[in-house]
C-alpha cells in the first residue's frame, strides 16, 4: 500500500524537480497510455476477458469529441460525455454479442479484433465526417475553470502533465471502488472459472458486460485526451497496433493489479527514448523484453514485487 | 557523430546547460524503419553523408570561426507520437535550430503545433506534401518544404500531364491510389487537373497492404484506359505494373511518385512506362561528375551498392540541403538566427547535385527527368529545369 | 460482369489458397499443441527471403531453391520452439506474446539484412492463360496446385498413418499419450517444424508471385488466423476450405463493393461463423 501512495506522491510532486519539456511530454503519454492499460487490466486482468476492442473506443472517442466539440461549440469536457455513451453503447453491442454467444476467450479476442477492425474501415473511410486517411487537425485545447483566472485553457506541458495525471488518477479510483464493491468479487470469480460462477448464481453475463462497459467508457476520456494533446486525430488510432501496445503494458507492468498497468505504460512508453540505438536493434530489444517478461516474469513487474513482499512477509 | 545518452541529457537539464561550442547541431527526424522507411532512409543516408564529408574537410567558416556539423538523426518509424516526442528532445535537449524532414504527412501534422511555438527561433524543412498547405503562411516562417510540388506553372505533375497528352494523345487515365494520406493527397492535386485537361479520368483506391490487385486491375481493364496511373510506393507499384502486365491487360503507366525499377523489372510486358524521376542516377553518374562523385562517396561511406532506384528521394532534406544550409549560414554570416538563414536559402540558388532554390512561399523548385521507358527497355530521359 | 466474376472466383481461390497453408501450419499447431504460433508469417517471410537469397543471389534454379528456403524457415522454427513457444503451451495470452515478441525481433532482423526496400525475383513461369476477358498467370496455378497437393498429402499423412493418430491422441490428453508409448515432445518439436515447414513453404511460393518486403507476414498471419477459424481450428482440409472460401469472398467482394472495405468482407463473414458455428465449418465439436 505504501508503494502506491510513495508512486503517487512522485508522481505528482515530479514536476517541481523535472521542468524540460521533453520528459514531461513523456510522462504526458504515458498516463494517457495508462488510462488505456488500466481500463484494459479491468477487463482482462481482473475479469480474464482478453478484448481487443479498445483501439476502437479510443480512436472512435477522439473523433466525437473534437467533432462534437468543434460543430456544436461544446466545452472540451461537456464533449467527452457523449463520446463515453458511445463508447458505452458500442460496449454494450459488441459485448451482447459475444457474450450472449458463450464466446471463450480465444475467440472473444478474435471477434472484438474484427469488430475493432470492421470500425476503423468505415471510420477510415467516412471522409466527408472524418476526413478519412487525412485526419484532423485539432487546433483547440480543453478548458477548465480556475479559481480567480475563470476559464483557461490547458496549454503547455506542466498543464497538460496535471491534467492527465489528474485523469489517471480518478480512472484508478473508479476501477478500485468497482473492484472493492460486490461487482468486483464477481470479476474475480469470473476469472478463475466462468462455469462455477454461473452455478454459484453469478449472472456471468450482465458482469461480464458490466465490465466490459466501464472499462471501454473510462477508456474512451484517454481518446479526447491524446487527439487534443497531439493535435491531430487519423484513422491510425484505432489500428491493431494499439492493442499490441496496451497489452504488453499491462503484461510487462503486471496483470490484475492497477498500478501494473501503469508502470508498464511508463516503461514502454520512454523506454525507446532512453536507448540511443539504432532503430532496428531497438525493435529487437523491445521484442526480446517482452519475451523475457512473459516467459520469465509472467506476473510483471508490480506482480513479481508483489509477491516478493509478500513472501518476505511485508 | 556521438550521440548523447539520456541520462547525461537529463543531467544537463538539471545541470547548468554548457556552453556551445563551435558546433551547428542539425536535428533530423525521418522514418528510417517501419512500414514507411522508403522515405526517411534515403534522406538520412544522405544527410550523414554530407555531414561527414564537411567535417573531415575541416569544417566550414563563417565570419572568422570555424564550425562543425553535429547531426542528431532520430527514427520516427512513421509514428507521429514519437516524432513529438523526438521533435522536443531536439529542440529543448539538444538545443539544434535546424531540423531536417519529416518526409512522412501525418508526422509532420502532428508535430506543426510544436514547431510552431518556435516559430522564428528554429528552421525546419522537410519533404512531406502537407507542408504545402502551410508553407508561406503566417506564423509558419519557420517552415519550408524541400521538394518539388505538382501542381501549378513550376509543377512537374502539370508539366507532365501536358507532357503525356502532347506525345500520345491520351484521353483516358485511370488512377489507383492507396487509401492513405498521401493517395488522398494524390487525388486532390491530380482529379482536378485532369478534368481541367479534359482528359476522362476514374479513380480507385486499395487499402493499405494489398498485394493482389487482380479485382481492381480488372475492374480497371473493364473501362480500357489508355495510361493506368498507379499511387505512390514502389512496393505497391512493383506489384500493380507486374500483375497489370501478366495478363497483357494493361500495359500502359505513367508514374509522378516511385521509381524506374518496376518498368525494368516488367520491360517486356510493358507498352510504355512514363516515370518522373527526380533524377535518373544511371544515366546522370555519367554525364554529370558531380553526381558521380556522390554515388562514389556513398559506396566507400556505407560500404555497399549505391541504391539507385532509391538514390532519387535524396532530392528532399538530404544531401545537397545540407551542403546549401552551410551556404546559406556563410551569406547570412550567422549559424545562430535561422530566421536569418532562411532569408539567405529564399534568395539563392544551389547547384549541387540538383539545381534549387525556393519560391517565394518557401517550396522547393528544382530540375527533375521524365523517363519514358518503352517495350523491351528503350529509354529516353527528358530532363526538364523549371529554373 | 460474369467474366469479372468468374475470374475473381478463380484469383480468391487461388489466393485462398496461400492462406490455406498458413492456416494449416496455425491449425495444427494450435490444435495438437496447444501452442498459437501467431508469428507463422514471420516463418514464411524467412522462407520467402531465402528462396530469393538462393535463387536470385545464389544462382540455384527456383524449384531447387524452395527445399533449402523450407528448410531454413522450419530450423528457425526449431529454434523458437526450443527456446519460447514450449513454455506457452495452452497458454493462449502467453503464446501471443511471444508470438509479438517474435515478430518483433525476426522483422527486424530482416530488415537490417534487406532494408524496407521491396525486392522482387525474376519471373519463374511469366505468362497467363487467357480464356477471354479472363487472364490467370500460370505460375499462380502452379502455386495453387502445389498448396493443394501438400495440403491433401498432410491430411492423409495425418488421418491415415499412425504419427496422425498418435498426434490427435497427444492433442486429447497428452499424459495418456505419453503413457501409450507417443515421444511427446519429440512429436511436439515435429509439429512445430512441420508447420514452420510450411509457412516456410508458403513464403517460397509467394516469392514467385509478390515482391517481397520485410513486414510481408503481418498480413498473412491475420488472414491464416481467420481462415483457420472459418475452416476449424483443428481440421486440416477446413484450412484449405476456410482460406478459399476467405479468399472468394475477398476478391468477390471487390467487384461489387468498394475494395477499400475489402478486408471487412472477411471479417464480417468470420464474426458470423463464430457466433453460429464457433466450431468453423468444417470442425467437429
Amino acid at each position: 500500500m505504501t508503494g502506491q501512495a510513495l508512486l503517487w506522491g512522485v508522481l505528482y510532486a515530479l514536476p517541481i524537480f523535472v521542468r524540460g519539456d521533453f520528459l514531461l511530454t513523456i510522462f504526458i503519454f504515458t498516463f494517457i497510455y495508462a488510462i488505456l492499460a488500466v481500463t484494459f487490466d479491468l477487463i482482462f486482468g481482473f475479469t480474464g476477458q482478453l478484448s481487443m476492442f479498445h483501439p476502437a473506443v479510443f480512436g472512435v472517442s477522439a473523433y466525437m469529441t473534437y467533432l462534437l466539440a468543434t460543430n456544436c461549440k461544446l466545452p472540451f469536457w461537456i464533449a467527452t460525455l457523449p463520446s463515453a455513451a458511445a463508447a458505452v453503447v458500442l460496449a454494450l453491442i459488441v459485448g451482447s454479442i459475444c457474450f450472449k454467444f458463450r464466446l471463450k476467450t480465444f475467440y472473444f479476442a478474435v471477434v472484438t479484433l474484427a469488430f475493432s477492425e470492421m470500425i476503423r474501415l468505415f471510420v477510415m473511410n467516412w471522409n466527408s465526417v472524418t476526413n478519412g486517411t487525412l485526419g484532423l487537425v485539432v487546433a483547440a485545447k480543453p478548458t477548465i475553470y480556475w479559481p480567480g483566472s475563470g476559464i483557461v485553457p490547458i496549454k503547455g506541458p506542466i498543464a497538460w502533465y496535471y491534467l492527465t495525471l489528474v485523469c489517471l488518477s480518478l480512472t484508478v479510483l473508479v476501477c478500485a471502488r468497482c473492484l472493492r464493491s460486490w461487482m468486483g468479487r464477481c470479476f474475480g470469480a469470473i476469472r478463475l472459472n466462468e462455469d462455477l460462477a454461473r452455478t454459484l448464481g453469478i449472472n456471468v453475463f450482465r458482469y461480464k458486460l458490466l465490465s466490459f462497459a466501464v472499462g471501454n467508457a473510462l477508456a474512451s476520456f484517454a481518446g479526447g485526451l491524446y487527439g487534443y494533446y497531439t493535435g491531430y486525430i487519423d484513422p491510425g488510432y484505432l489500428g491493431i497496433n494499439q492493442s499490441m501496445e496496451v497489452l504488453a503494458m499491462v503484461l510487462l507492468g503486471g496483470q490484475g493489479t492497477l498500478i501494473g498497468p501503469i508502470v508498464g505504460s511508463l516503461v514502454l512508453t520512454g523506454l525507446p527514448h532512453a536507448i540511443d540505438l539504432r532503430a532496428e536493434i531497438r525493435a529487437i530489444l523491445y521484442g526480446a523484453i517482452l519475451i523475457f517478461t512473459i516467459l520469465v516474469m509472467p506476473r510483471g513487474i508490480v506482480g513479481t514485487l508483489n509477491a516478493w513482499r509478500a513472501k518476505r512477509g511485508a | 557523430m556521438k550521440r548523447v545518452s539520456l541520462i547525461l541529457a537529463v543531467l544537463a537539464l538539471i545541470a547548468a546547460p554548457a556552453a556551445a561550442q563551435d558546433v551547428v547541431k542539425i536535428g533530423q527526424i525521418e522514418a528510417q524503419t517501419g512500414a514507411n522507411a522508403i522515405y526517411g532512409w534515403m534522406s538520412s543516408q544522405g544527410t550523414a553523408l554530407a555531414v561527414d564529408e564537411i567535417n573531415k574537410a575541416g569544417g566550414f567558416k563563417v565570419g572568422n570561426k570555424t564550425y562543425k556539423l553535429q547531426l542528431i538523426a532520430l527514427d520516427t518509424r512513421g509514428e507521429p507520437k514519437e516524432a513529438t516526442v523526438q521533435l522536443k528532445r531536439l529542440v529543448e535537449v539538444d538545443q539544434a535550430k535546424y531540423i531536417f524532414g519529416p518526409f512522412l504527412s501525418n508526422v509532420f501534422l502532428a508535430v506543426r503545433p510544436y514547431a510552431a511555438e518556435f516559430n522564428g527561433k528554429l528552421l525546419m524543412w522537410g519533404g512531406a506534401t502537407r507542408i504545402h498547405d502551410y508553407v508561406g503562411t503566417p506564423g509558419h516562417e519557420f517552415l519550408m518544404r524541400t521538394w518539388n510540388w505538382d501542381a501549378g506553372k513550376n509543377g512537374f505533375g502539370e508539366l507532365m500531364v501536358d507532357n503525356l497528352v502532347k506525345t500520345t494523345g491520351a484521353k483516358k487515365i485511370a488512377m489507383l491510389f492507396q487509401n492513405d494520406q498521401g493517395g488522398k493527397v494524390l487525388e486532390d492535386i491530380y482529379v482536378p487537373m485532369l478534368k481541367q485537361k479534359g482528359i476522362e479520368s476514374r479513380l480507385d483506391y486499395f487499402e493499405p497492404g494489398t498485394k493482389d490487385f487482380s479485382a481492381v486491375l480488372a475492374k480497371i481493364a473493364a473501362w480500357k484506359p489508355d495510361f493506368l496511373f498507379p499511387g505512390y510506393a514502389d512496393s505497391y507499384i512493383y506489384d500493380i505494373v507486374r500483375q497489370a502486365t501478366e495478363t497483357g491487360q494493361l500495359t500502359k503507366f505513367f508514374l509522378v511518385r516511385g521509381s524506374l525499377g518496376p518498368g525494368l523489372k516488367n520491360k517486356d510486358g510493358i507498352e510504355e512506362y512514363m516515370v518522373y524521376v527526380p533524377k535518373h542516377f544511371e544515366e546522370a553518374e555519367k554525364k554529370d561528375p558531380k553526381v558521380a562523385k556522390f554515388v562514389k562517396a556513398y559506396k566507400d561511406f556505407y560500404k555497399r551498392d549505391f541504391p539507385y532506384d532509391q538514390a532519387p528521394l535524396c532530392s528532399s532534406s538530404c544531401y545537397d540541403h545540407v551542403y546549401m544550409l552551410v551556404e546559406a549560414m556563410k551569406k547570412a554570416g550567422t549559424v545562430d538566427d535561422p530566421a536569418a538563414v532562411k532569408k539567405a536559402l529564399m534568395s539563392m540558388t544551389y547547384d549541387g547535385l540538383w539545381k534549387i532554390r525556393f519560391d517565394d512561399k518557401g517550396e522547393a523548385i528544382f530540375n527533375f527527368d521524365v523517363v519514358r521507358l518503352k517495350k523491351g527497355g528503350a529509354l529516353e530521359v527528358q530532363h526538364i529545369n523549371p529554373n | 460482369m460474369t467474366q469479372l466474376v468468374l475470374g475473381q472466383v478463380l484469383n480468391g481461390s487461388i489466393i485462398g489458397a496461400m492462406y490455406g497453408i498458413i492456416a494449416l501450419g496455425i491449425t495444427l499447431t494450435f490444435g495438437i499443441t496447444g501452442i498459437v504460433n501467431f508469428a507463422l508469417g514471420e516463418f514464411m517471410m524467412i522462407g520467402a527471403y531465402a528462396t530469393y537469397a538462393l535463387a536470385e543471389r545464389g544462382g540455384l534454379p527456383y524449384p531447387v531453391a524452395v527445399i533449402p528456403a523450407c528448410l531454413i524457415a522450419a530450423a528457425a522454427g526449431y529454434l523458437s520452439n526450443k527456446a519460447f513457444f514450449r513454455f506457452t503451451r495452452n497458454n493462449l495470452v502467453n503464446g501471443l506474446l511471444v508470438s509479438i515478441g517474435l515478430i518483433s525481433i525476426f522483422e527486424s532482423a530482416s530488415m537490417l539484412l534487406w532494408t524496407a526496400t521491396p525486392v522482387e525475383m525474376h519471373f519463374v513461369l511469366p505468362g497467363a492463360l487467357r480464356v477471354g476477358d479472363i487472364g490467370l498467370p500460370k505460375m499462380k496455378l502452379v502455386v495453387f496446385a502445389v498448396i493443394v497437393i501438400v495440403i491433401v498429402v498432410t491430411y492423409l499423412g495425418l488421418a491415415r498413418t499412425w504419427l496422425g493418430r498418435a498426434a490427435f491422441a497427444y492433442a486429447q490428453n497428452p499424459e495418456a499419450a505419453m503413457l501409450m508409448g507417443v515421444h511427446t515432445p519429440r512429436l511436439e518439436t515435429a509439429v512445430m517444424l512441420y508447420s514452420t515447414g510450411l509457412a516456410g513453404l508458403g513464403g517460397a511460393l509467394y516469392a514467385s508471385l509478390y515482391s517481397l518486403e520485410p513486414a510481408m507476414g503481418g498480413v498473412y498471419v491475420l488472414k491464416g488466423m481467420e481462415a483457420a477459424i472459418l475452416g476449424g481450428i483443428g481440421s486440416l482440409m477446413g484450412s484449405l476450405w476456410g482460406g478459399v472460401i476467405l479468399g472468394v469472398i475477398e476478391g468477390v467482394g471487390s467487384i461489387f463493393l468498394p475494395t477499400a472495405f475489402r478486408d471487412a468482407y472477411g471479417l464480417a463473414v468470420l464474426v458470423a461463423i463464430l457466433l453460429f458455428r464457433p466450431s468453423g465449418l468444417f470442425g467437429d465439436e
